[in-house]
């Protein structure tokens, strides 16, 4: 029984490392395009 | 006006990316069973298989982007690199993070020096020092030259990692999707894992997406700086 609960929190440690490095991540990204984005003119921003 | 990363094409795959991810998660925690040999383990091979996949993908990509950045000399090659082998060590790091909490449960230690995990740990490594060699590397054309032969030399290790559990004795498992005519894994547990390894590709074309251009606003910054600094110079000059 004591195994099984360690297992859970590895598994839910890997599965909880995974997503906070992927969503921290993700936002550091969004954060930093969005203050780039406001120093470059809008033809610069080929996707717009 | 749209001041950020973002288009059409990005929030597309962005919310397929979020319907994706909860989907996994459903399949990984509700519907697979454990298996009979890795047990409740196996629920770290859907967040471990994709990321290592996912790394792959991105670092073979990287070493593509690098010829052709040799090849033509284009900025957009050389931001596609930086982008590709950014995410890839991102990916690759959280391979030998769930691998290792993985190898605990199975192995009952956290690392052990077995091909594998050393060639892994190795890759990682040097693509670490790619992103330290570009962060090192004041002069642009210099940063980008030497990042792609690097970039494109350190790919050669990857179908090394891959057959290492071929080639040499491993308490690594051997392959159980990829060069194999028959799966050791079917049924639910197969279509979840084919299932995150696909919401993890999108995942990562996401982000690739919002990195290269984050890359690219960074490079058109960098420009601006510079053509403002010759423009005083030159004003200076007049000036005196």
């Amino acid at each position: 029984m004591i195994a099984m609960v360690d297992h859970w929190g590895y598994i839910l440690g890997a599965w909880g490392i995974t997503a906070v490095a992927i969503g921290g991540y993700a936002i550091a990204i969004l954060r930093r395009g969005r203050r780039l984005a406001r120093e470059v003119p809008p033809e610069s921003r080929r996707w717009m | 006006m749209n001041q950020s990363t973002g288009s059409l094409g990005t929030r597309i795959l962005g919310a397929v990316a979020a319907v994706g991810c909860v989907a996994v998660v459903i399949f990984a925690f509700g519907v697979s069973p454990a298996d009979a040999e890795l047990g409740e383990s196996i629920r770290i091979m859907y967040v471990h298989v994709p990321t290592v996949t996912a790394a792959y993908m991105l670092l073979i990509a990287n070493a593509l982007f690098s010829g052709y950045y040799l090849w033509k000399r284009s900025d957009f090659a050389d931001v596609a690199a930086h982008t590709t082998a950014e995410i890839g060590v991102l990916m690759l790091g959280l391979t030998l993070v769930t691998g290792s909490l993985w190898g605990r449960i199975t192995w009952g230690t956290f690392w052990e020096w077995d091909a594998r995990l050393t060639t892994t740990a190795l890759l990682f490594l040097l693509y670490v020092g790619y992103l330290a060699l570009r962060a090192a590397t004041d002069d642009p054309r210099a940063r980008a030259t030497r990042a792609a032969v690097l970039g494109i030399a350190s790919a050669f290790l990857i179908p090394i990692v891959h057959k290492s559990v071929d080639w040499w004795a491993s308490l690594h498992q051997e392959k159980t999707l990829f060069g194999t005519a028959d799966p050791s894994i079917d049924g639910s547990q197969l279509f979840t894992l084919m299932l995150s390894m696909a919401v993890f590709g999108v995942l990562a074309v996401w982000l690739s997406m919002h990195r290269f251009r984050v890359g690219w606003l960074s490079l058109q910054v960098d420009r601006m700086r510079v053509e403002k600094a010759i423009e005083e110079r030159r004003s200076e000059g007049v000036a005196a």
